[in-house]
């Protein structure tokens, strides 16, 4: 117990002093305030940020309300597609031969990649954002119900047919919750793709959204904006992958595996 | 994470037939999108990417073939992947090692983790100006923080009891890190090189779209821009080819040095 | 009274001096080990039989290194004990091989961390993986072996780094009973032929008649030495003799007793 205190406090210290050296550097010229600005000045402008559209045309809560929308919609299309088509592949062998070539032809390119196509297709409005995202949590959502289903246990299935389940029966009682962790799993993993390939999607051509205030920030040479920008994305993204495994713990009883 | 491979028995036969029924189901669905629909305005036809892509291999597309756009990007992953899984596993090793280094690095480290490589972009060109030294910060960053929890992780885990073991049998303290430490962390370290190696992938498209005028990022997005839409397929076909060729090295080189792990197997 | 016994004699090779170990943890102080005093003879093969699941591991890793004592001593030899000393070898509950390292890669550690040379350790590796049983698994890695095995590398690697004093802490409590029987044959051959002086610590007690010259018996928690039978069966044992069956029954009637009370 005593350690643990002490290991707190060094931390405590050591990120002080991080904040410190950071404004110490930045306030005495060492490093120059147009390459690392001073965190006090980052606070300012976050504040400033919160009320003023200069020089993006949006206020901070505008881009983060942009974001937050383009990347769960296409985050939850990704699950509500990807879940269940990896369950089908796995219980169904027809449906896995036939869909397995497609999808593995798709599953290596990165979702970023995706992006100009969407573009030419959709714009660079919201939709090319959220079939951008939808790919990206789509490939790993399906990928992992499908290795949660195949990993069931025979025992398991074994004792539900034994008490006389139908097919359909063992598959909604016994294999899918058993590959709930998976599933979840899954839903991290693709969550994080949704953030990242958002945050290029918005830097590559966009009008709203946290990604495109940075990149407009650069252009103008604002990088006071562009730090606030890169944190802001860094915090939602944190937030958002700590209510999901909030939620796993919640709802996937017995541990994961 | 990744399926297993299917087996070559009897079934094998009627895979194929069905797999290849998808694939002419698929590229039938393109063909009369492009023939009938609004679709085909801007898509090209199956035939015509095809042929594209093999053109590509003797036609230069902007200043290069299509192999030199990829081995440009290849050479940019490989060295900003390299520089990331070093420092990665050091800082981790680190980390997870020293309670007192774990305490000083972790808080600090705990600001950078969340943010995408990808986001550094704008950062990375304002310090660094646009060039290949960008190009490589922005790998760096895609996969160091993946680097850095795996390998953490790895050494956390650390069976003190096998410490003992070596201890008894007269090992040393310098003796520890090397033959019990390192070891033992190599599964994890491999797992986050396959993360690290699709985000790494991943932030040079990106940052080529963004910052390069040459590369299969660039390509991908030159057919956007110029309207070709078939370079834009082929670039995507070589990255997820390449892409895939990439992991699938690094899974037989994780099976060879980890025959002892179970996972690999 | 023990001191006294021992002053004319030989130096033992272990001697436990009012050994006692109390573990301090969040809910208060549990006493582990209580005041043993013990000498153990050059080659002999003493168990420590005790049903409890308190203080016999501690015991051992105590004489080995891997835990300290505040009170009481342990001497080697007549040398007070410092840390971890070359001469004592441990054989664990789990098998805790390295499972990185091959058959050969385990049994080679030892020679190889004090930096014996690699034609020399090799040879020395190899004769005691013929001698446990293992020829032609020298490249396997413990994941491929089973339960038995593993504990066969486990003794060879102990053996290989030459210590005078083996301890054995339940090899084979995760075996199965006829896995158990082989081995505990094997270990029995093993030490006829390399005499070293062995520490076994198990709660069988047919595996401790089978295998010892002298038995400790522990009492529960905290562990302290409640009796000891010197047993001058001829070996190996015959598990039906009259002798033997008069053993077992005098020792498991002394453990029932005292866990009901």
């Amino acid at each position: 117990m005593k350690a643990r205190t002490k290991y707190t406090l060094i931390s405590i210290i050591s990120l002080i002093l991080f904040i410190l050296l950071w404004e110490f550097l930045s306030q005495t010229g060492i490093v120059s305030a147009r390459k690392l600005p001073a965190p006090s000045k980052l606070f300012d402008t976050f504040i400033y940020k919160l009320s003023n559209k200069n020089p993006d045309g949006g206020t901070l809560g505008e881009h983060i309300a942009t974001s937050m929308k383009e990347a769960l919609l296409g985050f939850f299309f990704g699950i509500a597609i990807g879940v269940p088509l990896g369950i089908c592949m796995a219980w169904f062998k027809k449906f896995d031969m036939f869909f397995r070539p497609l999808f593995d032809l798709i599953k290596p390119i990165p979702p970023v990649g995706w992006v100009p196509i969407m573009i030419t297709f959709f714009g660079i409005g919201i939709m090319s954002k959220v079939s951008v995202i939808f790919i990206a949590s789509f490939i790993p959502a399906t990928i992992n119900a499908y290795s949660g289903i195949k990993q069931t246990k025979d025992v398991h299935m074994w004792v539900a047919q034994t008490f006389g389940a139908k097919n359909r029966q063992v598959l909604f009682t016994v294999a899918i919750p058993s590959a709930a962790p998976m599933i979840f799993t899954g839903a991290r993993v693709a969550l994080n793709g949704s953030w990242v390939s958002l945050v290029a999607a918005e830097l590559i051509a966009s009008i709203k959204g946290l990604g495109y205030m940075i990149q407009t920030a650069r252009l103008v040479g604002r990088i006071d904006v562009v730090f606030v920008g890169v944190l802001v994305i860094g915090v939602f993204g944190a937030i958002m992958m700590s209510t999901l495994s909030y939620l796993e713990k919640k709802f996937v009883k017995g541990g994961r595996r | 994470m990744t399926m297993p491979k299917l087996s070559m028995t009897k079934d094998s036969r009627e895979t194929l037939l069905y797999g290849i029924l998808g694939i002419i189901a698929f590229l039938f669905v393109w063909q009369l999108a492009c023939m009938y629909t609004n679709f085909g305005k801007i898509f090209p036809t199956p035939l015509v990417s095809i042929r594209a892509f093999f053109l590509a291999f003797v036609q230069p597309i902007g200043r290069y073939t299509l192999l030199s756009h990829i081995a440009i990007s290849l050479r940019r992953v490989l060295v900003g992947y390299a520089l990331s899984s070093v420092a990665g596993v050091i800082i981790g090793l680190l980390m997870g090692y020293s309670k007192m280094a774990y305490a000083i690095i972790y808080p600090i480290f705990c600001i950078i983790r969340p943010i995408p490589g990808i986001a550094w972009i704008p950062l990375a060109i304002l310090w660094i100006g646009i060039g290949e030294s960008t190009i490589y910060f922005i790998i760096f960053m895609g996969g160091f923080s993946q680097m850095v929890m795996n390998t953490m992780d790895g050494a956390q885990n650390l069976d003190t009891e096998l410490v003992g073991v070596a201890k008894v049998l007269g090992a040393q303290e310098n003796q520890i890190f090397s033959k019990i430490v390192l070891p033992s962390t190599i599964p994890y370290i491999f797992t986050g090189l396959q993360t690290s190696l699709s985000t790494s992938w991943m932030a040079v498209l990106a940052a080529e779209m963004i910052t390069a005028r040459e590369g299969a990022g660039w390509l991908i997005l030159a057919g956007m821009q110029t309207g070709r839409i078939e370079n834009n397929v082929i670039g995507m076909i070589s990255i997820g080819a390449v892409g895939l060729v990439l992991a699938s090295l690094l899974r037989n080189l994780e099976r060879r040095l980890c025959r002892w792990s179970v996972r690999s197997r | 009274m023990v001191r006294e016994k021992s002053i004319n004699q030989e130096t033992p090779m272990v001697r436990l001096e009012n050994l006692s170990k109390t573990f301090h943890v969040d809910e208060g102080d549990v006493r582990v080990l209580d005041s043993i005093n013990l000498d153990i003879k050059k080659n002999e093969f003493l168990v420590l039989f005790g049903a409890g699941q308190c203080g016999k591991t501690t015991l051992l890793k105590m004489i080995a290194g891997l835990e300290s004592s505040k009170s009481g001593s342990i001497s080697i030899e007549g040398k007070p004990l410092k840390g971890f000393d070359p001469k004592v070898g441990m054989v664990y509950q789990t098998t805790a091989l390295f499972p990185w390292l091959t058959v050969m890669g385990n049994v080679e550690f030892g020679p190889k961390v004090r930096g014996v040379s690699k034609a020399e350790r090799r040879k020395k590796a190899q004769y005691y993986i013929d001698l446990v049983g293992l020829n032609g698994f020298e490249n396997h890695f413990p994941s491929m072996l089973s339960g038995g095995m593993c504990q066969r590398v486990g003794i060879a690697r102990a053996y290989c780094n030459d210590p005078q004093i083996i301890l054995m802490d339940e090899p084979f409590g995760h075996l199965d009973a006829q896995t158990r029987y082989m081995m505990e044959e094997e270990v029995e051959k093993i030490w006829a032929k390399e005499k070293r002086t062995v520490i076994f610590v198990t709660n069988n007690i047919e595996e401790a008649l089978y295998l010892a010259d002298r038995i400790i018996i522990l009492s529960e928690c905290p562990a302290s030495i409640q009796k000891e039978y010197t047993i001058d069966l001829q070996r190996p044992r015959n598990m039906v003799s009259s002798e033997f069956l008069r053993l077992r029954e005098e020792i498991s009637t002394l453990v029932e007793l005292r866990e009901g009370v």
